[in-house]
């Protein structure tokens, strides 16, 4: 049975929604479900009342504490494969004082370069919302630029710009997008340390006039990295 | 802040890979996730398996969180029930979890009255309405959500032939649905 509407169970979809949060259906009547619920917003809405009722049955279900390695492993899962940094890769293969001396090289070199940092870029890809936009730092005027070449402004909501400098850190706002295909945001003082390669830029969808609370509130619509392009 | 906007706000972070969110969600909400693991597979190490499981989806699900405008512990929660039936019936299939009565947990009259004095109001309704439900039918609900039960497993413990049990479920589900709505 894939549609309901044609055999002689009662209820119809709408008995099938409950059932599809229920987990009774068989997985080809759950695709069938799916493609009906994503025509028929009606249907949508009734899984997720479902979704919500049902959920309460857990209401009365006491907490337990995990075991503390639960976290540690989840953490190391996801995150114990930093990319070891070129220098880090080659030190086992450098004598002690010629590393030395590149350390310090790197060190007073990457002073020197300050004033000529490099320009950084980002593709902000999501293919769901149809936004394509290129993130660009220009270091000399101290500009951060957004280009949006798909995906519309929303009238009744704000499209807030956040940088992330790296993956432990907290999203700080750079600003929010104008109307125009072109957003330019002069970045003040204190936000230039954070605009590095490997930074990751996120648009996120905010109430009118931007995030109330300093830290994005709403569903991200588009994300990239930061990088040097040659 | 309410809780409710606290983790709301922490899932957006957490969906733009801010990891020190992420460990706040999980002290936030580690323990509960977990009770529901528990409950549904009654197996320590199979539950702490499925909420490592679900903490790996949460981190790399957060964008959608929203899309489908659940609250944020019904989205964290739905998460967990989902991936905890998933894992128990993989483990019934292979006979490596503990033997089913379904006769048994279709019994169930569900929680008891202390329960539902802090019960919140979608609870209570949900409750209300279950009870005036066939206690049976009510069971079957509660059996498929909390213990993973399926149509076959209902009829064969029933003794009623599936197509039966299915009628009379999706019938049952429609009054619910319309004292829901009350």
């Amino acid at each position: 049975m894939t549609d309901p509407q044609d055999t002689d169970l009662s209820g119809g979809w709408e008995a099938m929604a409950a059932e599809y949060v229920l987990g009774l259906l068989s997985k080809d009547e759950v695709r069938a479900f799916e493609r009906q619920m994503a025509t028929d917003p009606d249907l949508e809405q009734d899984v997720a009342a479902w979704t919500e009722y049902f959920a309460t049955m857990t209401d009365d279900l006491p907490e337990v504490a995990p075991p503390p390695q639960v976290l540690n492993r989840i953490e190391q899962r996801l995150f114990s494969t930093p990319r070891p940094s070129i220098w880090r890769q080659l030190m086992p293969y450098l004598g002690g004082a010629v590393a030395a001396a590149l350390l310090a090289w790197v060190v007073v070199g990457t002073d020197l370069l300050g004033p000529t940092r490099p320009h950084l870029y980002a593709d902000l890809v999501a293919d769901e919302q149809g936004y394509r936009l290129l993130a660009h730092w220009a270091p000399d005027s101290q500009t951060f630029m957004l280009r949006r070449d798909a995906g519309g402004v929303p009238q009744d909501a704000a499209l807030e710009i956040w940088l992330i400098a790296d993956a432990g850190a907290a999203p700080v706002s750079v600003g929010l997008m104008t109307p125009d295909t072109l957003t330019q945001i002069p970045v003040p003082e204190a936000l230039v340390p954070l605009m590095t390669d490997g930074a990751t830029v996120a648009i996120s969808l905010e109430p009118p006039g931007g995030s109330p609370t300093g830290q994005p509130t709403g569903p991200v619509l588009a994300l990239g990295t930061l990088a040097v392009r040659g | 802040m309410t809780p409710q906007d606290e983790i709301e706000s922490l899932i957006a972070r957490v969906s733009m890979g801010d990891r020190k969110a992420f460990r706040a969600l999980y002290a936030r909400t580690g323990a509960k996730l977990y009770g529901v693991c528990l409950r549904v597979l009654s197996d320590e190490a199979a539950a702490e398996d499925v909420l490592q499981e679900v903490f790996l989806r949460i981190w790399n699900r957060a964008g959608q969180y929203r899309a489908n405008g659940y609250s944020p512990m019904t989205w964290l929660i739905t998460i967990s029930r989902n991936a905890a039936i998933d894992r128990l019936r993989r483990l019934r299939a292979q006979g490596g979890a503990a033997p089913l009565d379904a006769a048994d947990l279709i019994a169930d009259p569900g929680p008891g009255p202390e329960a539902q004095a802090v019960a919140s109001d979608m609870a209570r309704m949900l409750d209300l309405c279950l009870r005036e439900l066939p206690p049976d039918r009510a069971g079957m609900v509660r059996g498929a959500y909390l213990d993973g039960l399926s149509y076959a497993e209902i009829a064969e413990a029933s003794g009623t032939p599936l197509n039966t049990v299915r009628t009379w479920l999706r019938r049952s589900l429609m009054q619910l649905r319309e004292c829901l709505s009350r």
